[in-house]
């Protein structure tokens, strides 16, 4: 156990440095399943609209009371720079301006170009405020056409625009046991895992690994699978308790214990754990400074997060850019996290097939860095110092 | 001597190879995972072709079938539609073959295994059928011999609004990634910073202690040593600058001279930081390192990095935050370059990033200087 033991101490010595990661990327997991959560594309989230009404009519009055009966509505100057400034720091979403002739222009032929817009960005949302606008000036137009008068069809146009939201949209089996919150915070983990445990487990292989060490180890009777052994049971019991911190913090995002297929989540977020202590076992093995191995571990998170669908959902990704995540973990971890949040209908024996390569991948990666720790560390690859022969004195 | 000790620190900064070589490669490989990642998504967004949705019919619901019909056929088709039952369905949606169920009936419903813009999409569709279903029906109701125009007023197509340009500038939502990602190799100079510090200082380096013994003033050494790495960095930021927008054609629009200059001033930034947080304690250069990355990605998380309205959720929770966020500083300050015709906001972004850059070399200078070691 001498190999153990002394895992154990330099951990000890290195436990502040692995700790400040440690709070730091946690801290940052909260905000972020929170704030991604609220940020899905199929909820009907209200937004926040200034109007500029440059008709001042009834009727133009009655679309700025119809629209804040949806959305929200924002008080803003009108000055180009506060605008753009509202837009880009997102204290307004959408810029809507009715313009002068709108009420006149309602009853007639022509309704091309009734509002002005102004956004920053094209999204999902702007484009469903346009389409509502539309949906709303065509309704008034059929109530008109149907004999009522304005302050009624604008009335029932409202009612009918806004009452249409009851369209039943039934989720997939399988997806109830996880909140919103909870699965985007497990999807998240992807990139906090990769974060912490390579940033605080290198570290401490790195000084294990450290020539004085090993060549003193391997000139001692320790045989070399004992040496190994022990290291991988020191690097087991921490990343254990990483992942146990970091479930901690899961369960008090998720509101309480997990149930039913949560549990799946519980099981991917520990394969993907191996996967993570094998990468930073390979990582090891080529004897990085402290700071390279920090750029390595934001190329390999980031990217990896980038590619498979982490930070961006897998479905808006690119045909090419999903036939290239396969040869990526994260992706098969991504696909597991997208079934059991219900994005992916639920499937016991794909989500297996999803976990097994997930496996695959772990076990690859731990022979890689098994192989090549065994040709770096072979006798015939350690250069000795050369020995010069002192002049002996006389 | 500050031009004797400025070149021996470019020279041993250009030596300490493998952290200049990965600060420079760092952009290049997150930049083009970012290209091949966010190169798509736009078609995506915009862009739906014929969705594959089954319709399961509960009722037998004519009007419904014919405007099934007008959507999936000829050129640009919305739907990719077939009648199915309704356990054939569910077994093509578990299997991904189809976006989405349509039950027809009295009642329009719709089952979907995702949340994604084909399944948003389909909703859209259903939607504005109950709204028109509802429209004549009520028509029907009161006055039928209204009928025909009440169809023939929704059957317009109507165009109402107009985007009314903001900018010329560049407003694609995925480029602050890239924005980010300059202001994340910005805030890694802070390594090359903390070197700095930590050379200087007898009881944290060898050469930090030979430095103490020479006659050179701490002040002139540190201020050639800052501005040495200050040139250093600055390289690794122009290579971070020019590739994005060389290689991989980014559209940093038309004042990319300026974006340079943003990039500069951010990775000034980035190498005081270093050098102050160098200067605090005596914590070992791991610590110290794990400090300066740990916080550097909080900066770049709160700017944005990984989710891409968190600059917006700061704006509404903390707004002075965004002010003072150094990774905040530099992609507003190239975003200003995009957004407004004016320099204001540019240059208020520039000069709060020097102000910050010199509070940082002068608070590190405070603690590192007239320190005395009786033994080490």
């Amino acid at each position: 156990m001498q190999v153990f033991k002394l895992f154990m101490k330099v951990l000890k010595k290195n436990l502040f440095t692995s700790m400040i990661y440690v709070i730091v990327f946690v801290a940052i997991s909260i905000p972020m399943a929170r704030s991604a959560a609220a940020d899905k594309a199929f909820k009907d989230t209200p937004i926040k609209i200034a109007v500029f009404d440059e008709d001042d009519t009834p009727e133009s009055r009655a679309l700025t009371e119809f629209i804040g009966r949806k959305h929200k509505l924002v008080e803003l100057e009108n000055d180009k720079d506060k605008i753009m400034q509202a837009l880009y720091f997102e204290t307004v979403n959408y810029v809507l301006i009715i313009n002068d002739g709108y009420a006149e222009r309602l009853v007639g032929s022509d309704t091309d170009g009734l509002f002005s817009t102004q956004h920053i960005h094209e999204s999902y949302a702007t484009v469903m405020v346009s389409q509502l606008l539309d949906s709303y000036v065509g309704s008034v137009r059929a109530y008109l056409a149907s004999g009522a008068d304005m302050s009624e069809a604008q009335q029932s146009a409202a009612d009918a625009v806004l009452s249409q939201a009851e369209v039943t949209i039934a989720r997939s089996k399988g997806s109830e046991d996880l909140s919103e919150a909870s699965s985007t915070h497990f999807r998240y983990l992807t990139y906090i895992l990769i974060s912490v445990i390579i940033n605080a487990l290198c570290p401490v292989l790195l000084k294990l690994g450290k020539k004085e060490f090993r060549f003193r180890t391997n000139c001692s009777c320790m045989k070399s699978a004992s040496y190994s052994i022990q290291v991988f049971a020191g690097s087991a019991v921490f990343i254990a308790g990483l992942w146990l911190l970091l479930m901690v913090v899961s369960v008090v995002q998720n509101g309480g214990m997990f149930t039913g297929t949560a549990w799946y989540a519980v099981l991917n977020s520990l394969i993907y754990t191996l996967i993570c202590a094998a990468i930073a076992l390979l990582i090891c093995s080529f004897e990085p400074s402290d700071t390279v191995v920090n750029l390595l571990t934001q190329i390999i998170g980031l990217g990896s997060s980038f590619l498979c669908g982490v930070f961006i959902p897998q479905s808006m990704l690119g045909e090419g850019v999903l036939a290239a995540a396969k040869f990526l973990p994260a992706y098969w971890y991504v696909k597991v996290m997208e079934m059991l949040s219900g994005s992916e209908a639920f499937d016991g024996s794909r989500l297996a097939m999803y976990m097994l390569i997930e496996l695959g991948f772990a076990v690859a990666l731990l022979l890689i860095a098994l192989v090549v720790n065994r040709v770096k560390y072979s006798s015939a690859a350690i250069k000795l110092p050369k020995l010069t022969a002192q002049p002996q004195k006389q | 001597m500050f031009l004797h000790n400025l070149l021996y620190e470019i020279k041993s900064s250009l030596r300490v190879r493998d952290l200049i070589f990965w600060l420079i490669l760092f952009p290049i490989i997150l930049g083009t995972f970012f290209k091949i990642a966010f190169g798509d998504l736009y078609e995506k967004e915009t862009k739906v072709s014929a969705i594959p949705t089954a319709i399961v019919e509960t009722a037998d619901n004519e009007a419904f079938r014919s405007v099934v019909k007008s959507v999936s056929e000829g050129g640009e088709t919305l739907l990719k539609a077939e009648y199915l039952t309704e356990d054939e369905a569910l077994r093509k949606l578990k299997d991904g073959d189809i976006k989405g169920v349509i039950y027809s009936g009295d009642k329009i419903t719709l089952t979907v295994s995702g949340d994604g813009v084909e399944q948003s999409v389909l909703k859209l569709f259903i939607e504005q059928y109950t709204l028109r279903e509802k429209i004549i029906t009520d028509t029907i109701k009161n006055d039928p011999s209204k009928a025909q125009a009440v169809i023939a007023a929704l059957s317009e197509e109507l165009t109402t609004s107009e985007e009314e340009p903001l900018t010329n500038g560049n407003t694609d939502f995925y480029m602050q990634y890239f924005y980010n990602l300059i202001a994340m190799v910005a805030m890694y100079g802070s390594v090359t910073g903390l070197h700095v510090a930590m050379s200087q200082q007898a009881n944290l380096s060898e050469l930090g202690a030979r430095k103490c013994c020479s006659a050179t003033p701490k002040s002139i050494g540190i201020l050639a040593s800052l501005t040495g790495t200050w040139i250093v960095q600055s390289i690794c930021m122009v290579v971070c600058v020019s590739y994005t927008a060389f290689v991989l054609k980014v559209d940093y629009g038309e004042r990319l001279p300026l974006v340079y200059i943003a990039a500069v001033c951010g990775g000034i930034l980035g190498v005081s930081f270093g050098f102050f947080v160098g200067s605090i304690g005596k914590m070992k250069q791991g610590a110290k390192v794990s400090i300066c990355m740990s916080v550097s990605m909080a900066m770049c998380f709160l700017s944005g990095l990984m989710v891409g309205n968190m600059k917006a959720i700061m704006a509404d929770k903390a707004p002075w935050f965004n002010n003072i966020n150094p990774a905040a500083l530099v992609t507003d300050s190239i975003s200003a370059l995009n957004l407004y015709s004016s320099f204001d906001v540019f240059v208020t972004k520039i000069i709060t990033m020097l102000v910050i850059s010199l509070i940082f070399y002068v608070l590190g200078l405070l603690m590192v200087r007239r320190r005395k070691y009786a033994s080490l």
